[in-house]
């Protein structure tokens, strides 16, 4: 039995939206957070029930020009999107301030996950990407801390892109259409061209990422997390492009190829140099996120092995970000001389970190090995010596990550003071098990999981 | 009966770090008596186990038994199959890694006494032993590279083990750059076996190579390429030997299982096990010889300007690797075979006694006529005297290797470097103009 599609599809729309409008009159103070702790619950399972009943989630066709709709991708980055944050910010919801902005972030993420067309990808996406403007603008005014200026450009040249791709859709009367009806003879050069350019930009592929320069540092951690965790490259990409990629010309898709995987090669270089950890954690993170588009461009093989990607950066990501968060209060970290050594006041959440991590750079029995054996099989078959560029890609983040771990909790530690256990209690640190019970799942099991990934 | 031999000397180790990672989440905490004398008896049943599949597995060379299992993964027309072959070279690799690995727990009960880092040795250890029995007994490529992976993990974790200290973090670091550079080698064979010739199982793949009938071929020369590259810096052979030296930083016990013993001899294992198909490429065996000749070579000259045990007892152990590469260029597969057994377990027990080197000296005169064994050889005195002093000097330097690479790696990342300045210097702009439009003067 299915539900009426436009009731369910507003669920999530109504549910944050509406939080974002209330938060904006009264302050509630903690109530906020607890409200936000049970919205991202009660999303994940929202998502998950659809996402192991899909037929729940069957859409009628719609020309509209505002649409939502679910689909089995939009329904796996949704659950990812809303159980990923619950991970990362249920252990330290004490520490975290939640308010009207982020309630914005996590409102336009449901959006741009459930965007159908053109139209309404646009109008959730500009709105996601505005938010930090004004804080921009503000800081230029005082002139107190540099930056935005790049983020503020490359934004708006995208939104350009943006229009201008619009437009030609509307003179081919695809304007309104859902992305999986679009006729595959829209897709000549110019439209490739800036669906490139958009993809690409919303992603943080090189050379299209300076913007990511700009909010690192200066948005917390979990405001940064809804803009990758939405996804809107990879939504764009599966849903836009995707269909018709078998028929692009050839030099169109080697270039979607190699650039993504230059560019996690790049990260991973930007972040060997960097000296500020959470700048290089966020490199890490994006060195991870580029090689998503790699495996989708290849072949359904790889496409599977980009799926678990998505799931594993996802959470793992998080998980990370969260922990660091948690010990930079503990600890009011500003200096990058203040890191090393860490492992001696946190082990559990030292040990917690590298699995982690492990669980990303292909470590054998854990999730991102099968991710890594399936993208690289598959590209391969399809382009070999790519292939071989995504070997290194891999092997680089490998390093990345060790220096990190490094960086953070190995290496004489600063501080003088008598080495005491600061590590969170047990309870506390569920969610993580969690994740990781599940990245090991994964790992031991993958079958269980990539039977259930279809889209 | 050998299949459940060997599936128990698989299931054992993982079930044991798997318990051990459970209990340490859980933090319930345990004696280290408890610790020590588990792990010894559990190391003695599986070193008892690995004798009966040794006894047995002799009495049935030279042919082998071959295991299927369901596949772990699959996905369309891919599939990664779980494949076993239990022959007489696994079986000495089993044989030796559980005998030693337990003479190590044996030892390290006294000598990590209320060592802090016990537990995570204990660990570690255990993920050690089930990568091995893992590259031990793997019939394909990508399934070895499993037990290959972890072995390389736990030796970075076991080199930084004393992590509250800045040098071994460094080398620990060191380690895991060469691990890096070469797994993808390893990595890079597996993909090219499937797309060339569509099996990465080595019993099958010299049969495949003979069907294709392409030895030439440049794809299937490739192949042999990237698994030399990806035994390269498990054996410290050049130009990946720098970093072995160094990571003695961890504990003797571990220094003895990875650099004397176990991990050092992972690469002439592969090479062992890769031979069939290797010896199709005369080429190939050739640089294989070169590669631990001029390893060997390198090795005895930087090793003898050496002060310290444990860096000598490196670069020897180099250099003995390096001679075993020379015996499987030249097809000596069993001698290279016997070679890593016996010279594995001398350099346990050397690594071992080192620890009580001073003290043997000091308490035990009747140690002392044999280390002082006379160093200089009559071969020295047919070069001038300057020639030595300039080679010593440069063996001093470790032939400016370390140099060397570091200027490789510079010059790779340089590009790199040279955009990211640039990026900077674009980004600093843009934020001027924000400042200029939305600035108050």
């Amino acid at each position: 039995m299915s539900m009426p599609g436009s009731l369910l599809e507003s669920v999530p729309l109504i549910v944050s939206f509406g939080a974002v409008i209330i938060s904006s009159f009264y302050e509630m103070g903690r109530k906020w957070k607890i409200f936000t702790m049970f919205l991202l619950v009660a999303m994940t399972i929202f998502f998950g029930v659809l996402f192991l009943f899909p037929q729940l989630a069957q859409s009628v066709s719609s020309h509209r020009m505002l649409d939502i709709r679910f689909n089995m991708i939009t329904i796996f980055v949704g659950l990812l999107f809303s159980g990923s944050l619950f991970i990362g910010l249920l252990p330290i919801q004490d520490e975290v301030s939640i308010n009207t902005r982020f309630l914005c972030y996590v409102a336009s993420g449901f959006g741009l996950i459930m965007a159908s067309n053109l139209p309404t990808f646009f109008l959730f996406w500009f709105f996601q990407r505005m938010i930090p403007v004004p804080g921009f603008i503000q800081d230029a005014r005082d002139n107190t801390s540099g930056g935005g200026g790049t983020y503020i450009m490359q934004h708006l040249l995208t939104a350009v892109c943006f229009l201008a791709l619009m437009t030609i859709a509307y003179q081919a009367n695809v304007l309104d259409l859902p992305f999986g009806e679009i006729p595959h003879s829209f897709f000549q050069w110019p439209v490739l061209l800036l669906a490139f350019i958009i993809i690409y930009q919303s992603h943080g592929i090189f050379p299209f990422h300076s913007w990511i320069h700009d909010i690192n540092g200066r948005l917390p951690w979990y405001e940064l997390s809804c803009i990758f965790l939405s996804r809107a490259g990879v939504l764009l990409f599966v849903q836009f492009l995707m269909p018709t990629l078998a028929t692009d010309p050839d030099g169109f898709k080697l270039l979607l190829l190699g650039l993504s995987i230059f560019s996690s090669i790049y990260w991973s270089f930007r972040g060997l140099f960097e000296k500020n950890i959470t700048s290089t954690v966020t490199y890490f993170y994006v060195a991870q996120s580029s090689l998503i588009l790699t495996g989708l461009q290849a072949d359904t093989t790889a496409a599977r092995g980009s799926y678990l990607h998505l799931m594993v950066i996802s959470v793992c990501g998080t998980a990370m970000f969260s922990i660091i968060s948690y010990i930079q209060h503990h600890f009011s970290l500003k200096r990058p001389s203040q890191f090393y050594g860490l492992a001696q006041y946190y082990p559990t959440l030292a040990s917690l970190f590298c699995l982690f991590g492990f669980c990303m750079i292909g470590v054998p029995f854990l999730a991102s090995f099968v991710v890594e054996d399936l993208v690289i099989t598959g590209l391969l078959e399809h382009q070999p010596y790519l292939g071989l560029g995504h070997i290194i890609a891999t092997c680089l983040n490998g390093i990345l990550f060790f220096m990190l771990f490094s960086k953070l909790f190995l290496g004489q530690t600063a501080y003088r003071q008598h080495v005491v256990n600061l590590d969170m209690k047990l309870s506390q640190m569920v969610p993580y098990v969690i994740g990781f019970v599940l990245m090991v799942g994964i790992g031991l099991l993958p079958f269980l999981f990539l039977e259930k990934i279809t889209w | 009966m050998i299949e459940y031999n060997f599936l128990a000397l698989i299931i054992l180790p993982f079930f044991w770090f798997f318990s051990l990672g459970v209990i340490f989440f859980s933090r319930i905490k345990f004696t280290e008596n408890f610790l020590s004398e588990s792990s010894k008896y559990l190391s003695l049943i599986l070193s008892m186990l690995a004798l009966t599949l040794f006894l047995q597995v002799w009495h049935l060379s030279p042919s082998h038994l071959k295991f299927d299992y369901p596949s772990w993964i699959k996905v369309g027309h891919y599939e990664f199959k779980i494949r076993f072959i239990v022959d007489l070279l696994g079986g000495t690799y089993a044989l030796l890694s559980t005998f030693l690995i337990s003479t190590i727990f044996r030892y390290s009960r006294n000598y990590l006494h209320k060592e802090e880092g016990y537990f995570r040795f204990v660990f570690l250890l255990a993920v050690l032993l089930f990568g091995l029995m893992i590259v031990s007994f793997a019939r394909t490529l990508d399934f070895l590279f499993m037990g290959w992976e972890l072995v390389g993990t736990t030796s970075v974790l076991l080199i930084s083990y004393f992590y509250s200290q800045v040098q071994p973090v460094r080398h620990a670091l060191k380690a895991i750059i060469s691990y890096r550079l070469c797994d993808m080698g390893i990595l890079a064979a597996s993909a090219w076996a499937h797309l060339h010739l569509h099996t990465t199982d080595f019993s099958a793949l010299p049969e495949v190579l003979a069907e294709h009938g392409h030895h030439g071929e440049f794809g299937f020369l490739l192949i042999g390429i990237f698994v030399i590259w990806g035994s390269l810096a498990k054996a410290g052979q050049l130009p990946m030997s720098s970093w072995l030296p160094t990571a003695m930083e961890g504990p003797t016990p571990s220094s003895a299982i990875f650099y004397g013993a176990l991990s050092v001899h992972l690469g002439p294992f592969l090479l062992i096990r890769f031979h069939d198909y290797l010896s199709h490429f005369p080429s190939l065996l050739w640089s294989i010889g070169i590669i631990g000749g001029v390893s060997s070579l390198y090795a005895t000259l930087v090793g003898r300007t050496r002060s310290d045990a444990k860096t000598m007892l490196g670069y020897a152990t180099i250099s003995q690797v390096g001679l075993m590469y020379i015996e499987i260029a030249l097809g000596f597969t069993n001698f290279a075979m016997f070679h890593m057994f016996t010279h594995a377990s001398l350099r346990t027990y050397q690594f071992l006694r080192s620890a009580s080197l001073i003290s043997d000296f000091v308490d035990n005169p009747r140690v002392v006529p044999d280390v002082l064994i006379q160093r200089s050889l009559p071969l020295e005195s047919l070069f001038s005297k300057n020639f030595r002093r300039k080679i010593y000097i440069h063996a001093l330097h470790s032939f400016h290797l370390d140099f060397m690479t570091g200027r490789i790696l510079l010059g790779i990342c340089w590009p790199f470097r040279a955009y990211m300045k640039l990026e900077d210097k674009w980004m600093d702009w843009d934020n001027q103009l924000l400042k200029k439009i939305f600035g108050k003067g």
